[in-house]
């Protein structure tokens, strides 16, 4: 008895599950998801490196040592035989260090004059990054004995130690504004068309674009409140220190800013589902493949080049590198304003897309 | 004076693709005058819900025309939503928010101007005797409840049609003869009100016209008394016994002026044209072959019977026998 009642259960069950081939394939497809995006995002071999080199004044002529250094550097391969380094001269010091203030490169190389008394190399790097920074250490180092030079090296931390629960504690605070649009997001448009609750409002003369963006903005507030929260938690538990009160602002705007992206684009990818499991599915797919690519966990240097195409068009790596550059760094409007057009840019596609692909009727 | 149509369907179709092809529509015409209460009857399946659908702008015809108020349902879908309260057949309330909130919802999304809004909540509430339940979440209403709720909710704008598919379903008869009362205010007040059921006495205590729906097609189209007289019945003599044979039934026949006999579970229907003279030789055929009665009663056809009459299949049985006919939802 017990026994063919629970064949009934069984039978029940798996009827649903054949009925539903969406859900299978998507069983299936995660772990090969997982497999090749999160393989190769995570841990990849780091390449091209942005770094200046700069020969110190007063010179005439660029010291051996220069000259040996970079050529090391700039022929320095991987085993993939793809360059480690992506080696830029500069100058003069100033502007060498303008641009690395500026995130464009990840570390300065200053190659003392000939009439240096100590004879120092000064490395200055970003050391907000993940792996980077030691890579370029260890590189740099081998460079200065393969030139047979007992010169030391001396080097700066721009953003002084930082560890990586701190480097991730950021890419944190959007995945807990991605687990909120993920959990929240568009689901309840498709609960009102599975619940047959949509007949009602459809036949009123609310408009598409009233539907959707009242849905944005109510996945927005809830993204930014987690944002928010997992934010002043980040800095308890990893120790952040920021340093001044404008970068509490700009950190709220990007959240809302980032809320307000992701979210659209949850809500107008929900616009075209009718079956909350295929949503939750594809959802889930979707925006761990945005987080993984992010640059939250790994920098986007270990990328191979077919995955990193993906973070241009990704607002999760946009919010990311936004946090990233005020909180670790400090830096200001200036530098994360490309970010935030960015992230405008893809809102405003989105919430375009959402409303126009809403189905107003039941077919 | 010659009566406005506001509703004018002309050669509807739609058919449904898909597993399985159904045409929910075959060919309707017809047209629903300006403040009157339009059945549309038929039993399930029949196609009115979807007829409802398209007429309501959530789902478009396959060919044909419809127009609701001048307005095509096909190219000024905004203009019919404007004017137009749906109480859908399933339920649409929002299980979470509380009556209230329902009613607030959709008076917000049918522009209901704010300064009116609470006291016109509040007298909805009021019609359906919800006061006391104002802010209790719908979920812990009983059916009967939340259906009332769905009905004053579908005219909380004052829409100038109101379709109700359905209305009275599930309800016990107190809550059934309470919505009628609703439904003819209202219509009391110039509301054209398209309504759907599948209870003969609703659509003939309320309908000024109705409509027969069967498999699509449009079987008649009239008004209940023209409906029933079309009928070449006259009465329907009633007669419940408690053991009988057939011999003794097909001794009744013999009686001049008897149309036709039916027996069914212990019943004995007969037609006939005149009730009251017949009735006493039956009783005399009743008395001679000892057979007992248990009730007797004289009643004019039905629309029921009108049904069965047009058809040639009962309500209640098609409902079994009709497994072609899925519910079909979206």
């Amino acid at each position: 008895m017990i026994l063919r009642a629970a064949i009934a259960i069984f039978r029940r069950d798996f009827k649903k599950f054949l009925s539903n081939p969406f859900a299978i394939l998507m069983t299936l497809f995660m772990p090969i998801m997982y497999l090749v995006i999160f393989g190769n995002a995570m841990g990849g071999t780091i390449s091209h490196i942005p770094v200046g080199i700069v020969q110190d004044t007063p010179y005439i002529e660029y010291t051996p040592l220069f000259d040996s250094v970079e050529h090391t550097l700039r022929y320095w391969n991987s085993s993939k035989s793809s360059r480690i380094i992506e080696l830029t001269v500069f100058p003069d010091e100033q502007t060498a260090k303008n641009v690395l203030n500026n995130g464009k490169i990840d570390g300065v190389i200053i190659i003392p004059s000939e009439i240096s008394k100590t004879g120092e190399v000064r490395l200055y790097e970003d050391s907000s990054e993940y792996v980077i920074p030691g890579m370029i250490e260890s590189a740099l180092s081998a460079a200065v004995a393969m030139a047979g030079s007992k010169n030391p090296v001396h080097i700066e931390k721009i953003y002084g130690d930082i560890d990586y629960i701190q480097f991730f504690g950021v890419g944190v605070i959007v995945m807990a504004i991605f687990m909120t649009t993920m959990m929240g997001g568009g689901i309840a448009l498709i609960r009102d068309r599975e619940m047959g609750i949509i007949e009602g409002y459809l036949v009123t003369p609310v408009k598409r674009s009233s539907i959707i963006l009242g849905m944005i903005g109510s996945g927005t507030v809830r993204a930014f409140l987690a944002g928010s929260i997992i934010f002043f938690v980040a800095l308890l538990l990893t120790g952040i220190d920021i340093r001044s009160p404008s970068s509490y602002l700009l950190v709220f705007l990007v959240i809302a800013v980032s809320s307000l992206g992701i979210t659209s684009l949850m809500v107008s990818f929900a616009s075209r589902f009718s079956n909350q499991q295929e949503y939750a599915a594809s959802s889930a797919f979707i925006n761990l493949l945005l987080f993984m690519t992010s640059g939250a966990f790994y920098p986007i240097q270990g990328m191979p080049d077919w995955l990193r195409w993906l973070t241009v068009v990704n607002p999760e790596a946009y919010a990311v590198h936004s946090l990233r550059s005020i909180i670790l760094r400090g830096q200001g409007l200036d530098i994360i304003g490309v970010d935030l057009l960015a992230l405008g840019i893809f809102t405003a596609f989105t919430i375009t897309l959402g409303i126009s692909t809403y189905r107003r009727t039941l077919e | 004076m010659e009566k406005e149509d506001i509703i004018i369907i002309d050669h509807l179709f739609k058919e449904f693709s898909g597993k399985k092809h159904v045409i929910a529509v075959n060919d309707i015409s017809f047209r629903v005058e300006k403040g009157e209460i339009f059945g549309l009857l038929g039993p399930n399946g029949a196609g009115k819900s979807t007829l409802i659908r398209i007429l309501t702008t959530l789902i478009s015809p396959t060919s044909g025309k419809a127009v609701v108020n001048s307005f095509d349902v096909v190219t000024h879908p905004e203009e019919i939503r404007r004017i137009i309260g749906v109480c859908p057949q399933n339920s649409t309330l929002d299980l979470e928010l509380t009556a209230y909130d329902n009613l607030e919802f959709f008076g917000k999304l049918t522009d209901v101007p704010e300064a009116e809004l609470h006291l016109r909540i509040y007298k909805l509430l009021a019609m359906a005797g919800l006061t006391d339940r104002a802010q209790m979440p719908v979920s812990t209403l009983s059916g009967g409840m939340r259906r009332k709720l769905e009905i004053v909710r579908a005219f909380i704008h004052s829409p100038l049609i109101l379709f109700l598919d359905e209305p009275t379903i599930g309800l016990d008869p107190e809550s059934r003869r309470e919505v009628w009362h609703q439904i003819n205010e209202l219509n009391d007040e110039e509301t054209t009100i398209i309504l759907t059921t599948h209870y003969m006495d609703e659509a003939e205590k309320l309908c000024n016209r109705v409509a027969f729906v069967d498999k699509g097609v449009l079987i008649s189209l009239d008004t209940p008394e023209n409906l029933k007289h079309s009928l070449s019945m006259g009465d329907i003599i009633d007669i419940g016994v408690d053991d009988y044979d057939d011999i003794f039934v097909k001794s009744l026949a013999v009686i001049r002026g008897i149309d036709s006999i039916e027996q069914k579970n212990h019943r004995i229907l007969v037609s006939t044209r005149e009730g009251t003279r017949i009735l006493p030789h039956l009783l005399a055929r009743f008395e001679e072959a000892g057979v007992r009665m248990i009730s007797i009663s004289i009643r004019a056809p039905s629309l029921e019977d009108v049904f069965i009459s047009l058809t040639g299949r009962n309500f209640g049985a098609d409902a079994e026998s009709a497994p072609g006919n899925p519910g079909r939802r979206r």
